[in-house]
């Protein structure tokens, strides 16, 4: 347990150190360092007054980088092996927003088992394409990525327990590596009528993971919809 | 403009083109369509069609986990074979994943012969047991064909950490005190045969003094490890039969007859 929770910890680190270069803000030795105790402000990131000194925008600099960690929108999804629903948040970046990156957690509802099951994704969007429609509608034609999901619970193990000869299961039960392609169709609210968000985006995706792609290049038995999901999902822009 | 329009119609056709059973919400939620609870049916299905017969004659098929064209293959060959019906020994899944079984089960319901399935250790990972507990049934279970009561068994005794009794005794010592009159021979499938490293081999001396209890002991089958073998594990003269996997692209035919024989076959299709 304790090395997993180690593992997701490393996953998310490295998650926020790739997000706080996103944005093209590079980081140097001298502006890590310098911090100081001063109580700190938000400051709008397109005007730095000149009349700033140096640690000033120093600490300007220092806000918007952290800044740049807020997430920009929530999103649910519906289906798609990563829980029933999954709710999360995430972050854009690129030079038109094309990539995306979420984390959503899930829930497998109980069925025949004995236990209602959480699950945690980390998933990666790229969309290529927003072709405007009319009206703030816009279709976005291709989204395509990866996920990576994980699913609680004691009977789930990332490598083979020690009760078993090494590499006995060559699998993770624990860990699933999900492809999808799919399309979104986008609606730019107009600004008068923002309370709450900004855009709202509805998507579907066809996905498979690691294990159906290995049984379906094994057996012609299996057709698409054996091996491949379907999954519908909102995402609500802040910004 | 018109052209944007159209491609975000292929967006809502795509979305009604696709099929209900592609809304998953994980390959290891226990949400089991189509049948359920097999073993039960078939066993009624078996009892009822060979209630009187002294001789009887079955299929073994085992380890189809991954190979479904094998396994589909297997099941039209046996059909065209004139047995009463067909034991499984185990490892229905690769990764105990829900969808395995559901497969598997879907391409066993072609035989034209009921069907029993034990649980193999591959079926107990993760989710596996309780979707086989939901596709199947329980994980110990008996039956009689004819006068021959067939005992099957859970072995996979690595996968319980003795949270369970596996093999269970409790279950062999009703199975005696309850053996209905009519049975003369006993005949054992389970997925792990003793002295295999998944077996609680503790109890290997233990489990055959049990088996040997059993009137009319014919022999054990067993498969998981993915060959055929005949050999006398114990020196007791309990043969245990191993069934090859169905990449093999072979299965075994038993027939046991009225005059205290048996006679088994490996047939290759």
């Amino acid at each position: 347990m304790k090395s997993n929770r180690s593992k997701i910890l490393a996953i998310l680190s490295l998650l926020v150190i790739s997000l706080s270069n996103a944005n093209g803000t590079k980081l140097s030795a001298e502006e890590i360092n310098g911090t100081s105790g001063r109580p700190m402000h938000v400051h709008d990131r397109t005007s730095t007054p000149d009349s700033l000194s140096a640690f000033e925008r120093r600490q300007l600099k220092y806000a918007q980088r952290w800044e740049n960690l807020i997430p920009k929108y929530v999103k649910t999804q519906f289906a798609g092996g990563m829980g029933m629903l999954s709710f999360g948040t995430g972050w854009e970046y690129g030079k038109n927003d094309q990539w995306e990156t979420d984390l959503l957690f899930g829930f497998i509802p109980k069925h025949s088992s004995k236990h209602t099951r959480a699950t945690m994704t980390l998933k990666q969007n790229f969309t290529p394409w927003n072709l405007p429609i009319k009206n703030g509608f816009s279709f976005q034609p291709l989204s395509t990525g990866i996920y990576l999901n994980t699913v609680f619970g004691r009977e789930f193990w990332s490598k083979n327990p020690d009760k078993y000869p090494k590499g006995y299961y060559w699998f993770s039960t624990r860990f699933r590596i999900h492809a999808f392609i799919g399309q979104r169709l986008c609606y730019n609210i107009p600004e008068r009528h923002r309370h709450f968000c900004s855009s709202i985006t509805a998507f579907y995706e066809l996905s498979t993971c690691d294990l159906y792609v290995i049984q379906a290049v094994r057996n012609s038995y299996l057709r698409p919809r054996d091996y491949l999901r379907l999954s519908f999902g909102l995402k609500f822009n802040f910004f | 403009m018109g052209r944007n329009l159209l491609l975000s119609l292929t967006f809502i056709c795509a979305t009604f083109l696709c099929s209900c059973e592609m809304l998953e919400y994980h390959p290891y939620d226990v949400d089991i369509s189509g049948e359920r609870g097999v073993t039960y049916k078939n066993i009624d299905l078996i009892e009822t069609a060979t209630a009187g017969h002294t001789s009887i004659r079955f299929a073994m098929i085992s380890d189809t986990q991954g190979y479904y064209d094998e396994t589909l293959d297997a099941v039209m060959d046996i059909n065209r074979q004139n047995v009463d019906f067909v034991v499984h020994g185990g490892d229905l899944s690769d990764y105990g994943m829900a969808r395995e079984f559901m497969n598997q089960r879907d391409i066993f319901n072609k035989l034209t012969v009921p069907y029993v399935c034990v649980i193999g250790n591959h079926d107990c990972l993760a989710t596996g047991r309780e979707s086989y507990e939901a596709v199947f049934g329980p994980l110990n279970f008996a039956f009689t064909a004819g006068d021959v009561r067939f005992l099957c068994l859970n072995t996979n005794a690595l996968e319980y950490d003795y949270s369970e009794p596996v093999p269970d005794f409790g279950f062999m010592e009703r199975e005696l005190k309850n053996m209905p009159a009519m049975v003369k021979k006993t005949i054992f499938l389970m997925h792990v045969k003793p002295y295999e490293l998944v077996f609680n081999n503790n109890v290997a001396q233990a489990f055959e003094a049990y088996i040997t209890e059993f009137p009319g002991v014919q022999f054990c089958l067993y498969g998981h490890e993915h060959k055929f073998q005949a050999d006398d594990l114990f020196g007791d003269g309990v043969i245990y039969y191993q069934c090859p996997n169905i990449a093999k692209r072979q299965y075994l035919i038993f027939t046991i007859n009225d005059d205290d024989t048996y006679r088994y076959e490996i047939k290759s299709f």
